[in-house]
């Protein structure tokens, strides 16, 4: 038995994995399984009903006390699989014998309560253990994980009762009302006679079946748990991995022959040859030897050209290359044969509209109901709508102008900047000209007047987005963002000398007024009727 | 994202190797391990979560049977908040963990491996009804035991995955050797496994230990009876400063 050929895969797990690898065990090789399972005991359960027809929960008793001796052929399927040498039906069946011997007196008396009997099964029946040394071996392999086994058997129990009085409960719900009427679970109790014997043996069955089911899976998550504490105890990975690793490096062909070799229960002679032939060294390759090499080119390197063509095969019948789907739906199935008119046979033909047109008013008639029905549930719809939004639409008012989009707020130009009134109706027209007159008498009011309609007309024909907030400075820069020079220099001038004028009180030069005036009017002259 | 359960083409290719894990391959192309739990650790944490529910009846239907028909009331719709919503509320604010499963060290997951949600918890929790079918969960039992990833037909119908939850890793002991450079290169499996085997000597006997170690000694090129000083060495060069 070489590790390398074990059919799972090899790694120390936790006592709860490891019972769900040994379902996952069962579930592979369900149908050997579970077809010796009922050949073995249904024939037996059979016999006992027959022998013990008058009491029929003696022999229930006595199958269910006989349990370990069945158990023992699942093992020796799951043990054989495991290395996958998978034993036929009739191999099983022929070997069954040869397992009840070992201890089986001890197995259905002392021990047929032991809790961990799951886990101590493969040393008794693969190891062949017995007497102190099996009690040993019990001490070590049961210093982790029989808890696990324990509450197996304990979660063993509660589903078999589940699933049993789920059959029952089956049966039950599938029986006729009308039979169920005559019945009357009463008088199914009182009557204990043996008219209703039948219905007993029936329900012995019917835990016969649930054993059928749970047992292999029962055993397999036990010889799963013995197989996971020796996985542990002996490091059966790591061997995996350095003579793995060691095959690499120095390329010799490994004889992956188990150190401590699981006894298994076969013959001798027969793991004696296992044992001592290993395969051929040097050209051993593990691919090659198991595939039948058919027009097999390249067969000198490391990858052959069957492995590759294999390997591209699959590659492109995997996901990203092959996304098949099934799309399952749900239609009728009486509307095709109304559709498909035989018109050979006129009669055939004429009754056939006949029946359609007929039909045909029979859907007329179903159409107008449900088009009645359509419309009262929308107008009911749009009713119970109208009457939510009426009565909640004080609550409407208050907060559903605040559930709308954000609106960007208008801009409201503002009337006055540096306190200076800059509206366009306060600016006269001509405002050089003002400007000009103004300045002999009051030069500060001249110049105010021109600063003042430069802000307005920045903000009302340039668009500046000017707010009372803003210094001279900043609006400077908002110009110089508009990027006209000639508007931007007359906008720094002036606002040079008003600044100079308003804060520091320094009367500009008399050229200044010339200057400002002519800037002006060379600036806005196209809308400035001069 | 795309779910691929490692083990579901197994029953087709008989040289698959059968595993417990389930691969869930991210759109990055990282393989997630999930390890789901099958059905003995999921029927024992269903049982903790019913003595749980039971206990809570019990103290609040002696304590409300002070109350005359209101305590009655009350109790009822106690018996409808436990019934219905007890394995939801644990598991949305639970991160998919009822009392019952926390103890088993089991969540629910959705089957890419994401925390679970309202509506997937909902859904699986409501069809627990068509899994007791037709009595004590004979359907639901069925279905995880013939379903690769052990799921019951609430899971398969909300896409959800009972997992084992991954402890937080300890630092393991390595023996205190002063540490050696390996004299070839290895794989990362193949660094795992001589780190494993330094973590795990505690475990094994010296005898299986030798002859473990015993494998690589040519390839070490030292005397069988130093491999074992000289692996512990590399594990420890590989592990780096603590």
């Amino acid at each position: 038995m070489r590790l390398t050929d074990a059919s799972v895969a090899i790694r120390p797990r936790t006592a709860w994995e490891a019972l769900d690898l040994g379902t996952l065990m069962a579930r592979r090789q369900c149908g050997v399984l579970m077809a010796s399972w009922a050949l073995i005991t249904l024939p037996l359960l059979a016999v006992l009903t027959a022998v013990l027809w008058k009491y029929p929960l003696w022999a229930l008793l006595i199958f269910w006390w006989l349990k370990p001796a069945y158990e023992r052929l699942p093992l020796f399927i799951l043990s054989r699989a495991l290395f996958r040498e998978m034993p036929t039906l009739r191999e099983s069946l022929k070997a069954f014998p040869r397992l009840l011997r070992p201890q089986l007196f001890a197995s259905l008396t002392w021990r047929r309560f032991s809790p961990s009997r799951s886990f101590d099964l493969p040393v008794l029946q693969l190891e062949g253990l017995s007497g102190s040394v099996r009690s040993q071996r019990l001490t070590v392999l049961g210093q982790r994980d029989s808890g696990a086994a324990a509450w197996l058997t304990f979660s063993g129990l509660v589903l078999e009762a589940c699933l049993y009085f789920g059959l029952i409960a089956l049966c039950y719900m599938l029986l006729p009302q009308q039979l169920m009427d005559d019945l009357g679970w009463q008088k199914l109790l009182q009557e204990s006679g043996g008219e209703w014997l039948w219905l007993d043996h029936l329900r012995n069955w019917s835990y016969a079946l649930v054993l059928m089911v749970w047992e292999p899976i029962y055993v397999a998550c036990g010889f799963s748990l013995y197989l996971n504490r020796r996985t542990a105890l002996e490091a059966w990975d790591i061997e995996l991995a350095f003579r793995r690793l060691r095959q690499r490096l120095t390329g010799s062909a490994y004889a992956l022959v188990l150190g401590l070799v699981l006894v298994f229960a076969m013959p001798a002679e027969h793991a004696l040859a296992a044992n001592s032939c290993p395969p051929p060294a040097g050209d051993f390759n593990p691919y090659t030897d198991r595939e039948p090499d058919d027009k097999a080119r390249l067969t000198n390197q490391a990858l052959t050209s069957s492995q590759a063509k294999q390997a591209i095969k699959d590659l492109l019948a995997a996901a990203p290359f092959q996304n098949n789907q099934m799309v399952t739906r749900w239609r009728f199935g009486e509307e095709k044969p109304e559709e498909e008119p035989e018109e050979d046979d006129p009669d055939k033909v004429a009754e056939f509209f006949e029946k359609l047109f007929k039909l045909g008013e029979g859907f007329g008639a179903i159409e107008m109901i449900s088009l009645i029905f359509k419309v009262v549930l929308w107008a009911l719809l749009i009713s119970l709508l109208a009457l939510l939004i009426w009565r909640y639409r004080e609550w409407l008012r208050a907060f559903a102008s605040r559930l709308g989009l954000p609106q960007r707020a208008k801009r409201e130009a503002p009337a006055m900047l540096f306190g200076l009134e800059i509206t366009p109706e306060s600016i006269p027209d001509d405002v050089a000209g003002t400007a000009e007159r103004l300045w002999l008498e009051n030069p500060r009011e001249a110049l105010g007047l021109l600063y003042r309609a430069l802000l307005s007309r920045l903000l009302h024909e340039h668009r500046l987005p000017l707010k009372s907030a803003h210094t001279e400075g900043e609006v400077l820069r908002l110009v110089d963002r508009l990027q006209q020079s000639g508007l931007s220099q007359f906008s720094a001038l002036l606002t040079g000398h008003w600044q100079n004028l308003a804060y520091g009180h320094r009367l500009p030069d008399a050229t200044v007024r010339d200057q400002l005036c002519n800037g002006w009017r060379q600036q806005f002259s196209g809308q400035e009727p001069t | 994202m795309s779910v691929s359960p490692a083990n579901h083409t197994v029953t087709q290719d008989a040289l698959a190797v059968l595993d417990s894990r389930y691969k869930v391959e991210t759109p990055e192309g990282i393989d997630l391990q999930l390890r789901p739990a099958g059905v003995v650790p999921r029927a024992m944490a269903f049982i903790i979560d019913l003595l749980i529910r039971g206990g809570v009846m019990l103290v609040a239907g002696i304590v409300l049977a002070l109350l005359g028909d209101f305590g009655q009331g009350l109790l009822l719709i106690l018996f409808f908040l436990l019934n219905w919503w007890y394995m939801v509320l644990f598991e949305v604010f639970n991160q998919g963990r009822s009392p019952g499963k926390q103890a088993l060290g089991l969540r629910v997951v959705h089957d890419d491996g994401t925390p679970v949600g309202w509506g997937a918890s909902l859904i699986r929790n409501l069809l627990r009804f068509v899994d007791m079918l037709p009595v004590g969960y004979a359907l639901g039992i069925l279905s995880s035991l013939l379903h690769p990833g052990f799921k019951r037909l609430g899971d398969l119908a909300a896409g959800t995955l009972v997992v084992y939850r991954d402890e937080p890793p300890t630092r393991p002991q390595i023996p205190e050797v002063s540490p050696l450079r390996a004299p070839f290169a290895l794989s990362q499996d193949e660094q795992r496994a001589i780190l494993g085997f330094a973590e795990r000597q505690a475990g094994l006997s010296s005898g299986r230990r030798a002859e473990i170690a015993g494998i690589l000694a040519p390839a070490l090129e030292v005397h069988a009876d130093l491999a074992e000083a000289e692996l512990n060495g590399i594990a420890r060069g590989l592990l780096g400063q603590a």
